[in-house]
């Protein structure tokens, strides 16, 4: 059973890294890299019960956190050097 | 019979957890513009983490009879909930933001321009906090099912 | 099984390396090397190797990426064209690999049961055995770290102390924008901007 869930994971970890390394848009990219950090999370947890020791819950825990801090801080500063962002503020509509 | 059902029980939620994980990349990778793909990776990373986090609990409780790893998938579950759709608004909303235009399923752009979207981006949380997102809400929906139900009756404006 | 999720793990770091040379955005670079660190850690993981795993995400998937991101704001995404593919360049690389591989052969397998660190006489044994009322951490490899390599740990421990103060001091050094351009509040937060808005919506 976690054997069928480990292979269903991978098989998605590599869709979505296709989609990664396809991406016409950076947000594609980052999309994609977002849900194959979750994956990459629930990968762990898996497999952490499929080999019988789930002590490995710790590590996918603080992906889980590092995954989210990562994609905030690209978003950021998305927002911040954006040059819409920029002009709007001039225009001041 | 017990450990049958917490098999059968645990067995189902992960494979049902497997299936949306996977339908999830599918639609990510067939979807054809960034608001749709992210509409279906969304969806589907806290449906799949929710349905094998709760088969894992299962597990975790009566076949390995560990209560701590069933309270760190209790937590991993917990973040995965309230991070995994805010990071998928944040970047719907900074994709909107910098100017990508939403397309309909033919391919055509909803919005004129992508000052539009940005400006679109800009306007909503001030007018959700200022309390007059009645009217711009009707008048949202009253696009959103106009130009999506019948087609497009003029040519891209807002009205 | 181990050996199938090492292998597609492996496989998925092959791919990512070669998408970051490709890509010329380098914004994208960044959030792929992002990508990179986490399936490095996840093979770590499977590997057994957890503190490094632990290392390795925080650094290079939560620091790094933080840190290419303030240098990224210094300058712009895109990568200039290089006139030349160096030739050269990649031979050397490739002839740098290669010797590093063949260095590689003369190391014991993974798991070996024969090598260095199992049969020495007295290491693996002391470090399980005594390390727990030597050191006291219930945890053999922070015993080793903390103690019994403790100087080693210290002169590590001082050369990321100095690269993170270097980094800090030129990443601090100017704000490319000033202060006043960053948006504290969205502008539409006004009475004035939301009726802008809704002209905007009725034209």
């Amino acid at each position: 059973m976690f054997i069928a869930a480990t292979i269903a994971v991978l098989i998605t970890m590599a869709l979505t890294l296709t989609r990664a390394l396809m991406g016409p848009t950076l947000f594609d990219r980052l999309l994609a890299v977002n849900s194959f950090g979750t994956k990459t999370v629930m990968l762990i947890a898996v497999y952490g019960f499929m080999t019988g020791r789930p002590d490995f819950l710790d590590i996918a825990l603080v992906y889980a956190l590092i995954n989210f801090l990562g994609t905030v801080a690209v978003l950021k500063f998305f927002e911040y050097d954006d040059p819409a962002a920029a002009t709007y503020q001039e225009d001041d509509y | 019979m017990f450990d049958a059902i917490v098999w059968l029980v645990s067995w189902a939620l992960i494979l049902i957890g497997c299936v949306f994980v996977v339908s999830g990349a599918v639609g990510v990778i067939r979807m054809p513009d960034l608001y749709t793909r992210l509409h279906a990776a969304s969806l589907t990373d806290t449906g799949g983490a929710l349905f094998i986090s709760a088969g894992l609990i299962i597990q975790s409780i009566f076949v390995f009879g560990s209560a701590m790893a069933a309270i760190k998938v209790v937590l991993i579950l917990f973040f995965t909930l309230f991070t995994a759709p805010t990071a998928s608004h944040a970047l719907a909303k900074t994709a909107l933001l910098s100017g990508l235009v939403p397309t309909d399923a033919s391919g055509k752009p909803l919005l004129e321009s992508s000052e539009e979207a940005t400006q679109l981006a800009r306007s909503r949380p001030a007018d959700y906090r200022s309390g007059q997102d009645s009217e711009t809400f009707a008048k949202e929906s009253q696009f959103f099912n106009g130009e999506l139900g019948a087609g497009r009756r003029n040519s891209g404006r807002l009205s | 099984m181990e050996t199938l999720v090492v292998a597609v793990l492996l496989t998925f770091l092959v791919v990512i390396a070669i998408g970051i040379i490709v890509l010329r955005d380098l914004l994208g670079a960044v959030i792929l090397l992002g990508v990179y660190s986490l399936v490095a850690a996840g093979a770590f993981v499977v590997m057994d190797a957890v503190d490094v795993a632990f290392t390795e995400a925080a650094v290079g998937s939560g620091i790094s990426t933080i840190l290419f991101l303030g240098a990224l704001s210094f300058t712009s995404h895109k990568q200039k064209p290089r006139g030349h593919d160096s030739v050269a360049a990649l031979v050397f690389v490739v002839i740098t690999g290669g010797v590093l591989i063949y260095g590689t052969l003369d190391m014991p397998y993974y798991g070996s049961a024969e090598s260095p660190a199992q049969t020495h006489p007295e290491l693996a044994v002391r470090f399980i055995e005594e390390s727990g009322s030597e050191v006291g951490p219930p945890n053999i490899v922070t015993s080793v770290l903390g103690s019994y390599r403790g100087y080693d740990t210290l002169g590590e421990t001082l050369v990321v102390f100095a690269a993170g103060i270097a980094v800090l001091s030129i990443l601090g050094l100017k704000r490319r924008r000033p202060e006043d351009e960053v948006l504290e509040d969205a502008p539409g937060d006004t009475a004035r901007g939301a009726s802008d808005n809704q002209q905007a919506y009725k034209e």
